[in-house]
Parts: C-alpha cells; structure tokens; sequence
C-alpha cells in the first residue's frame, strides 16, 4: 500500500524520538523470554538429561549386542544410513562384590584413548591408562548407587569365581544406556587384557551405530538383524534410552507452566499499560495525523506496528540472550539449549501476549477525533471534603494534593495498580514456593523422610541388625521395612510398596487426609497413586503381592514425592510372611541433633562391618532446581512491576506539568513539589503492594496445594512465607516504587517551572 | 462551472452533557474555483466549528456538503480521510505540526500519504520549502522554530499536494503582527497563482485579504459580499491635530 | 445635538423638558446630562431651518409650553442622515446614536445598520491594506499611523460584534 511509506516515516520518527521508553519495552520483553527459556532449559535438562549427554559424548544412536566370533562392525558398517561405527567391544558380565554386597555388572573392553563415537564423560578421575592395568571407568549412576568412590577398590568376580581386584580410576556418564538400577547390570569400562583376564572365553560384543539420520533407527536395527541374523541378542535405539532415562517429574512441569503464564500476563499488562500511556501523550500527533488524511484502520495497524516490533526485537534479543547464557554461564550445568517445542511455545506465546497487549491502546489511539485540539488540560481532580478537613487538619499540603492527584485518571490508575499488585502477589506466591522447599529441606520427616539411615543385614542375621541398631545412644526408633512391587487393579505395571514399621507401630509417614493404618490390612497412598487407580480414601483395592493377592482399605493420603506419589505404604505385617519376615531392612529415626554420619560409623564399628548402614536420600533434593528458577522469575516480575511504575510516572508527570507553576506560586518548596509528585504515585504503589503481598499470602499456600495435588505429591504441602519475609519484601517493593518514581518527580521539579507555566 | 465548495443547510449541535449546543444553525456557502473568501465573527459564532466541519475533521449533524462536484458528507470516516489527501489543505492556529519530525518530514508527509513515491514527494517538499524561505531549517524538529516559522512549516504542508481547497482556521492567531504580515503576504501570493481559499479569523486586517468575506453571528450568516476599497485613507479613522 | 432631536421627535411630538428626560433616559449616565438650555436653543435653531414647528399649548396656573413637531423636512433630514454610513473620525459616537434611535424612527433596521457600516469599515481597511502594502518599509512613521489607524478599525468593528450579540 502506498500508505506504508507514510506509516513507516512516522513510525520511525516516533521510535527515534522516544528510544528510552522503546530500549525499557524491549528490555522487558527479553527478560521474561531469557527467563522462561532459561527456566524451560534447566528444567528440560533436569528431567531429560538424555540430550545433553547425547550431544556432548557423541553418542550411538543403535547399539547392538551380539554373540559370536565373527566381527559385525564390517557389516553393519555397509548398512545403509550408518555414518560411524563404535566398537566392537568385548563385553563380559562379572559380580562387584562389596561386602556381602553382590551387583552385576558388565566389562566392556575400551583403548586407552577414549573413543571418538560414544564417548564415556569422565566426571570424576580419568579414563583408562596402561599406567594404572586394574583402573576401571565406572559408569556414574551405578557409582553413585554403590557408593564407589574414584580409587576405591573394585573386586570383581568372574563367571569362572575368581575375583580380580581392580580400581576405580573414574567416573563417567554415557548416554548408551538408561541409569541403574533401572537398567542393569552396571556399566563398566575396562582395558580389553583386563577384560580378557576377568573372561577369557565370552564371546558377546557391543556395537554402536551412528546414522544419518536418527529418524531411522528402528529400520537400522531390522535390517542388523537381518544382516546378522542369530548373532543378535539385543538391540536398543536412542528412543528407548531416552525414555529410560527420563525422570517425569510433572510438580516441575507445572510450576514452570503457571509461572511462566504468569509472567507472560504480568508482562502483557505492563506492556499494554506502557503503550497506553505512550498513546495518551501522543494523541495530539495522531490527532493531527488524522486531519492529514490517515484513516481510523491505518493508525491503528501504525502504532500496533510500531509496538510489536519493538516487542519482537525484545523476542529475538531475549533467545539470543538466553543462546548466550546457555553456552557460557551454564554450560557445565546443561549441555544442549532448549529442544525446539518448548522454544517455539515460549517465542510465539511472547509474541502473541505482546500483539494482544497492544491492541487495544492501539485500537484506542485510532478512534482519536480528527480534531487536535488546545493541549488538552487533564481532567482536574476535585478536592473532595475529606481532602478539604485533611488540609485544615494541617496534613502536609504534599500528602493531600498528592492523594487526590493519584485519582484524577480512574482506567491508568486501575491499570498501574493491577500491573504492580499481581508481580506483587506472584512474587509473594514465589517465595512461598521458596518457604515450602525450607521446610522440605528442614523438616524431612514431612515429606516421608523421618528416618535418616537405612540398615540392611549383611553377613549378620535380622535380629542382630536390630539390636545392634536399637542399642546406638542417638538411634530413637527402629522399624522394620521392605520394599515390594505389587501389581494393582487396572495397570499393567507394577507399583512401588512401602511396608515399614508394623501397623500397631506404623512409622511416621505423612499423613494428611484420614488417618494413619492401625491394624492389619490397612493402608495409606500417595495422591499420584490414587489418581492412577482412581480410588478414594476409604475404598478397599486388592494388590498381588508377589503371587498372593492382598485386600487392603486406604484409610489416608500422605505426602509422596517419590515416583509423581504412585506410592503405596503400610505396615510389614500386612504383607504375607514370605515377603515380610525376616524384614529386607531396618529404618532408624535418629534423635533429633544427631549427625547422621556420626551414627553410621559408629554401627559400622559396631557390627564390625557387618551391616550395610545407607543414608536416605532427602527426595525432595530434586526439587532444589526450582530455586534458580523462583530467583530469576521474581527478578523479571520485579523488572516488570518497575517498567509499570515508570510508564505511570510518566504520566502522572505529564499531567501535572502545569500544576508545577501553580504549586510554586502557592509557596511549595522543590522538595515538598516533589514530594506531591511522588505520593501521587506512591499512595497507588502502597494499594497495590498491599494487596498483592496480602492476595499472594492467602493463595500461596492454596496455589502450591493445587500444584501438588495435580502432581501426585499430594495437598497439603503448601506453606505461607513467614510474616518477617513477607513484611520485608513488602517494604523492598515500597522503597524501589518510590526510588523509582522519585527521580523524574526530582528532575521535573527543579526544571524550569517557567517553561511549564507558559506551554 | 461547478464550485470547489457547496455547503447547503450545515447544521453542528454539540451534544454534551447538559443541554445541546447548536454551534451552526444553517450555513450555505459556495466558494468558486480560485475565489479568497473570509468568514469573520465574534468568538463563539461557530467559525471554527464551520470550517472543521468542512474539512471532515468534525461530523455534521445535517446539511450537504459538496467538494469538487462530489457528495462528501455521507462518506465513511475512512473514504473521507481519503478524499481529504487530496483535496484539502488545513492550516491550524496552533500550528500542530508534529512534534518529533522534521520540519521536512512534517511537509513531506502528505505527499507519501497521498501515495507519491519517495522521490516526487522529496522534490515537491524542496520546492516548497524553497518557496517559503525555509530550507535552511529543513532538518530542525519544529519545537525550535519561531511560531512564524511553525506556522509557514504549517502552510508547507498543506500545500503540499496541491490541494483543491485550502482551509484556514485562525492562522495569525497565534502571531505576532510581523509574522502576521509575512504569512499573509504568503496566503496572497498563493492565492495569486491560482488557490482557492477559505480562511477564518477575527482580524478584520486578515479578513480584507481576501475577495468575499462572511459575516457569521451565532451559528449563522449574517453577511456575505464584495469588499470593494474606496480609496480611503488615514484620515477617515484618526484625525490628528496639530 | 440636531439629529438626537429630530430622532426622538420623529417618535411623539414633545417638549423642552419631555425631551431632556428623553434623552437622560435613553443613555443614563454614559452620556453627559444635557443642559436645558441647549436643549431650547438647538430646538429653535431647528424651528428655524424649519424641520420642526413648535406649537403653544395652554396650560393652566402655568406658563404656556410649547411642544415641537416634527415637519415633512425634518422628516426627510432623518432619512438621509438615517440611510448614510456615517463618516468621519468621530464616527462611534455618531453611530452609536443611529445605532440606538433608528428604531423609534421606524425608518432603518439595525441589521442593515450593523452590516453597512460593517462593510464600510472593511473597506476602509482594504485601503489601509493597499496603502500599507505600497508604503515603504523604512518610513516607520506612516507605517506607525496605518497599523494605528487599522488598530482602530479592528476595535470598532469588534464593538460592532457585540452591538450585533446585544442588541439583535
């Protein structure tokens, strides 16, 4: 069209001539697109870390396991698709024998140069050098689950039944197999004469496959076993992997969802306000542009046009921020930026919430009359009674006229108190969030984790393990345990058990719906599990128990952050003799003060090495992610509160710009001008942090509740900020509102008041 | 030959919120093709609210309204915007050129609108900025120009696409009598050459520029004629003794 | 103080003192009070060149008084002087007058008025315009004495206006 040129002319000259208030719009923008990306990125990694090793180690995208003397690497080279080959390397499987402590684990027989296709990650010592002949690479999930430790000794036994003592040199992550122990056995690389020695005569070998396109990897693999034949025993695809080694973890999934809406909202409203305001003071021009001839549609497709490319660039600069980031702060945190789905939601969300947000200013601006008119005074605040007994009272004049200025615009004033309460509310909503990790943290045994140590009987019987527990000075409860998996109506896989303590002497699970058992044949369930069998608290639910069928009455629900809370507890005894006595281990509740580490040495001398003695893991360790994501989220809802904050000012000034003479001549010193100016602003931005500390207080602990019964972790977990935080954040907010307002009210005082008397 | 302007019957009411306000109570005009016209009256006579509404910047509440032979009033407000690039050329008191342009991208602005290309539009803004003795601040953004400046920035720029009617809504208002002096000559020069006018003021001195002036009292014309000079001199106003 | 004279006699035939309060009336305290003397001695000067006539009325216990009458001449006099825009410096006065007593004399309309003296002053401000235009720019007393003059033109036709708001 050939008005485009016309718009563009006055487009650019509005963008040039107002640089700041475009850079701050962009600004903005960007930083809720660096940190959802960001926190999209962390949190993708925190539960799909499959990518970043892939990426990083190069990794096979089929490996095939055969059985034979001839070698497949030939072959499955020709196969069509197939770029590079990794191995053959001889494998052989051994027992790692730790104490009493049997695991299975494969050799698998590597140069001393670590290989160009799936290469094993060392994280911790190095990979395998002739120096060191008995130095084995443990992978690090199966390091991690028998607490091996680089040097620590490895003594492995072959099939033959002699045992070799070899080292830990490193520990390294793969991305060739899924993480013990849901995949075993363990995997460990060591130099082929190594291998050799543990087993002389195995005759399997794995291979990996890197192929042109992933795409195809099922293909590949029927076409390997068509070429193979019989000599395939197994065969995986990176699809297969990837699935293992996912950690769904929906609690994170949905605090990132409802933050991220929040924010794109929390910034949509401080754009749409920003825009509003930046119409407001430009309706003279669009007035006059109007009477030369611009139609009602063009100026709005101009200003919409104007603001939303502001907004993109803000898009692109933000991704390419948060490319930055990725590559450089984080990059021994996550190794592969944001996959694209996620990437594209964030960018086209942020677009579209920047579009809609601007629309209807824009839309507004169009429907300006024709007709610029005088500079239009803006509407005069009436000194209201109140307002009139408040100066006889002898208030301060500042207080007075800077309450009723506050008021004169109703539609901004609504606006920039909506667009400073909810980043408010969110942010008190955050450091709930962040109140209910403490008290995670804290306090363990509120989410399932009373006891410190687990006990398993090594070479000692059960009921030496017990006493030898029960008689530790800092132990204050034993309860006997075991761990089952019991199939449940309606699904076809199983479903963890946790029978520990007896139902007269359950152990402290967190109860809190119902009541605890206390009798036989009594249970209580995780949120995610009822969900899953879609039962409620009172329904009786028949579980097979290892060949024998089960009937137990939930009667409670308890905080389950384990397994999204498809767990299932109850006391030993409700379980049949075979799988309840003697108990699998004994989990003691420490006294409170005593050091875990402390104990565990003590019953390790104790029992002279005899017993396995474990630390638990606090599950909700997992959830410390969410802390870097609370800390960036709050900083960008901050940065959005304050651009509100500006564009209010902006025109609270503008108004009042004529007042400023008045205000002199009526004997008001610069300072108490100012000091108008800024309760103006100031009084809204105390209503709107009140409110929003106060709403985010009372929905805190109801809006984590709801993520966490959505979750399978169940309600209930939900904790308020206490008072202090909250009081202290309030007035934080208080301060930077009025810092923030108090510089342009400063400078526009002290200006010439002259110039604005005359305009 | 048809009229560059016919104006049959305009009535404006404003409603507001208290009791209706008839700014014009029946106006009929028509200006002729190259014709200097003035409408003259008290403030509040709706002088103001006539022209605007005939340059389509206000809506009429009843009448007709002909430019060039063409029916405008019942246009759309897009269809009207679109005939005023054209036709019309507006001249404000208060100048409103805008604020954050140039002084050459204020004059050049109706031409791209009215959909010239970049390069017609750049020479028809020099030749006029020429004309007007203001090349030398072409580049100036217009805050910082004298108002007799801004106001012949103002009348650039409706020139600028030579228009059929040029409308003017108190443009020496806001100056002072030396500003005065040279934006009249400028009015007639281009009334010289061919421009139809309508012009609306207060000052009789502007007034007399033009061929016909009108006389409007109250929303309506009370006077409509030919000023013919008769010669007359000082003496027939002041008389100095000595 | 002629034309006042004929104006208010066009409307009722009066006498001496009929007319003073006539006049004290009709313009209050702008107008300075006018002496009766005068008053006698222009209504004989006008008796004479015969636009009025005085006839005597008797009147008991009381000296006689005369009341004037307007004659067929004096009748004409007030037409032309009604019909002319009215000239010279002192012209606001001079019209105001015209502007006030026309309608007794039923013989002008005060928008026809307005408007005629209306055009005659834009004429006049035509001229000054040309006369101005022609004028050298460095003769800054004659530019000094047209722009006074146009100043005093621009006044009269604003008080024009508000005759034409107030009176019509």
């Amino acid at each position: 069209m050939s008005t485009t040129r016309a718009s563009l002319r006055w487009i650019r000259a509005d963008v040039k001539a107002r640089r700041g208030q475009a850079g701050l719009a962009a600004c903005v923008v960007a930083g809720v697109v660096t940190a959802l990306i960001m926190a999209a990125t962390l949190l993708e990694d925190g539960t799909n870390p499959w990518r970043g090793l892939f990426a990083q180690s190069r990794g096979a995208h089929v490996w095939i396991h055969t059985v034979g003397v001839a070698d497949p690497s030939a072959a499955l080279a020709r196969l069509d698709q197939v770029t590079a080959v990794a191995g053959p390397y001889r494998t052989a499987p051994a027992t790692l024998l730790q104490g009493f402590v049997k695991s299975g684990v494969t050799l698998r027989a590597m140069g001393f140069t670590p290989p160009e296709v799936a290469r094993p990650l060392i994280r911790e010592g190095r990979w395998l050098d002739p120096a060191n002949p008995t130095g084995v690479v443990v992978e690090r999930s199966f390091a991690r689950a028998t607490r091996l430790v680089v040097g620590g000794h490895f003594p492995v036994r072959g099939v033959d039944g002699v045992t070799h003592d070899l080292t830990v040199a490193g520990i390294a992550d793969t991305s060739d197999q899924g993480f013990y122990p849901e995949r075993q056995p363990g995997l460990v690389w060591a130099p082929a004469d190594t291998v050799r020695q543990v087993d002389p005569v195995s005759r399997l070998s794995v291979t990996g496959l890197l192929l042109e396109d992933p795409e195809d990897a099922e293909l590949v693999v029927q076409r390997a076993v068509t070429v193979l034949g019989g000599e395939v025993e197994r065969a995986f695809t990176w699809r297969g992997i990837q699935a293992e080694m996912e950690l769904d973890n929906r609690l994170l999934g949905l605090l990132l969802a409802l933050f991220g809406i929040v924010g794109l909202v929390a910034a949509g409203l401080a754009i749409a306000n920003a825009t509003g305001g930046q119409v407001l003071g430009r309706l003279h021009d669009i007035a006059v542009l109007k009477s030369l001839g611009f139609t009602r549609g063009q100026v709005t497709r101009m200003l919409l046009a104007e603001h939303a490319a502001v907004g993109l660039a803000g898009v692109a600069a933000g991704v390419l921020i948060a490319r930055l980031l990725t590559v450089s702060v984080f990059a021994d945190t996550v190794a592969v930026p944001l996959s694209l789905a996620p990437l594209l939601a964030i960018t086209g969300g942020t677009v579209l919430t920047v579009v809609v947000a601007t629309l209807i200013p824009a839309w507004r601006g169009g429907r300006t009359p024709a007709l610029p008119a005088v500079p239009v005074a803006p509407p005069h605040g009436r000194l209201s009674r109140l307002a009139r007994v408040a100066l006889l009272v002898r208030l301060p004049p500042a207080l007075v006229l800077g309450a009723r200025d506050a008021f004169t615009r109703r539609v901004p004033a609504a606006l920039t108190t909506f667009g400073l309460a909810v980043p408010m509310m969110m942010i008190t909503i955050g450091l709930g969030c962040w109140a209910t990790l403490d008290g995670f943290r804290d306090n363990p045994e509120q989410v399932g984790q009373a006891a410190a140590l687990t006990v398993r009987p090594g070479i000692l019987s059960s009921a030496e393990a017990k006493r030898i527990a029960e008689s530790d000075p800092a132990v204050a409860e034993v309860y006997p345990g075991a761990d089952v998996e019991v199939f449940v109506p309606g699904q076809n896989r199983t479903v963890t058990t946790r029978a520990v303590g007896t139902s007269r002497r359950p152990y402290p699970f967190p109860v809190v719906e119902g009541r605890m058992f206390a009798r036989h044949g009594e249970a209580v369930a995780g949120q995610g599990l009822l969900d899953l069998i879609r039962q409620r608290i009172g329904d009786r639910i028949r579980v097979t128990v290892g060949g024998s069928t089960v009937i137990l009455r939930i009667v409670g629900r308890t905080i389950e952050p384990e397994r999204d809370g498809e767990v299932l507890s109850l006391g030993i005894d409700s379980l049949a003799g075979k799988d309840a006595d003697p108990p699998e281990f004994y989990s003691l509740v420490l006294r409170p003060g005593a050091d875990p580490a402390e104990v565990r040495t003590r019953l390790l001398a104790a029992s002279r090495n005899g017993l396995d003695v474990q630390r638990v893991v606090n599950p909700a360790e997992r959830l410390e992610v969410v802390r870097p994501v609370i800390v960036a989220l709050i900083a960008v809802l901050a940065l959005i509160a304050l651009a509100n904050l500006l564009t209010a000012s902006a025109i609270g000034l503008r108004d009042h710009k004529r007042d400023l003479g008045v205000l002199k001549a009526m004997g008001l010193t610069p300072r108490q001008i100012t000091a108008t100016l800024v309760v103006g602003t100031g009084l809204l931005a105390l209503i709107a942090v009140v409110t929003g500390t106060v709403a985010g207080a009372v929905l805190s602990a109801e809006l984590i509740d709801l993520q966490g019964r959505t979750s399978g972790v169940g309600a209930g977990i939900g904790r308020t900020p206490d008072p202090v935080t909250l009081v202290g954040a309030a007035l934080t907010a208080l301060a930077a509102t009025t810092l923030t307002a108090l510089v342009p009210a400063r400078r526009a005082a002290r200006a010439q008041i002259a110039a604005a008397v005359r305009s | 030959m048809t009229p560059v302007l016919a104006v049959k019957n305009l009535v404006k009411i404003y409603r507001t919120a208290g009791a209706p306000v008839p700014a014009v109570r029946g106006v009929d005009l028509e200006v002729e093709q190259g014709e200097f016209v003035a409408v003259m009256g008290p403030s509040g006579s709706g002088k103001s609210t006539l022209v605007h509404v005939m340059a389509g910047l206000d809506s009429r509440t009843d009448g007709e309204i002909w430019l060039a032979g063409e029916r405008v009033d019942t246009l759309g407000e897009a269809a009207w915007a679109v005939k005023r690039r054209k036709h019309i050329g507006f001249v404000f008191q208060f100048f409103n050129l805008v604020a954050n342009m140039t002084v050459a991208d204020n004059v050049e602005l109706p031409a791209l609108l009215a959909g010239q290309s970049a390069r017609q539009a750049r020479e028809r803004r020099d030749y006029l900025l020429g004309e007007l003795g203001l090349t030398a601040q072409a580049d100036s953004p217009p805050g910082r120009l004298s108002g007799g400046e801004q106001q012949r920035v103002a009348l650039a720029r409706a020139l600028a696409n030579q228009p059929t009617l040029l409308l003017a809504d108190e443009p020496t208002g806001n100056l002072d009598s030396g500003n005065t002096r040279d934006v009249l000559r400028l009015l007639k020069a281009v009334h010289g050459n061919g421009q139809s006018i309508v012009l609306v003021t207060h000052d009789a001195r502007v007034a007399t520029m033009a061929d016909r002036v009108l006389t409007l009292c109250d929303g309506q014309i009370t006077d409509d004629g030919r000023i013919k000079g008769r010669g007359g001199g000082v003496s027939d106003v002041v008389r100095l003794r000595g | 103080m002629r034309l006042q004279l004929l104006a208010l006699l066009a409307k009722e035939p009066a006498h001496g003192y009929e007319l003073k309060q006539a006049l004290e009336q009709t313009f209050g305290n702008a107008y300075p009070s006018p002496n009766i003397g005068q008053i006698y001695v222009t209504l004989g000067r006008l008796e004479k060149d015969g636009l009025v006539r005085g006839v005597d009325v008797e009147q008991s216990n009381r000296p006689n008084k005369k009341v004037y009458h307007l004659t067929a001449a004096g009748l004409d006099t007030l037409a032309i002087w009604a019909d002319e825009p009215t000239e010279g410096p002192r012209v606001r006065d001079e019209f105001f007058m015209k502007l006030v007593l026309a309608p007794m004399t039923g013989m002008a309309d005060r928008m026809a008025l307005i408007t005629r003296q209306r055009r005659h002053y834009l004429a006049l401000m035509q001229d000054l315009n040309q006369l101005l235009a022609a004028t050298d720019r460095g003769n800054r007393y004659a530019i000094l004495l047209i722009e006074g003059a146009m100043l005093h033109l621009q006044a009269d036709l604003e008080w024009l206006d508000r005759c034409q708001e107030e009176l019509l």
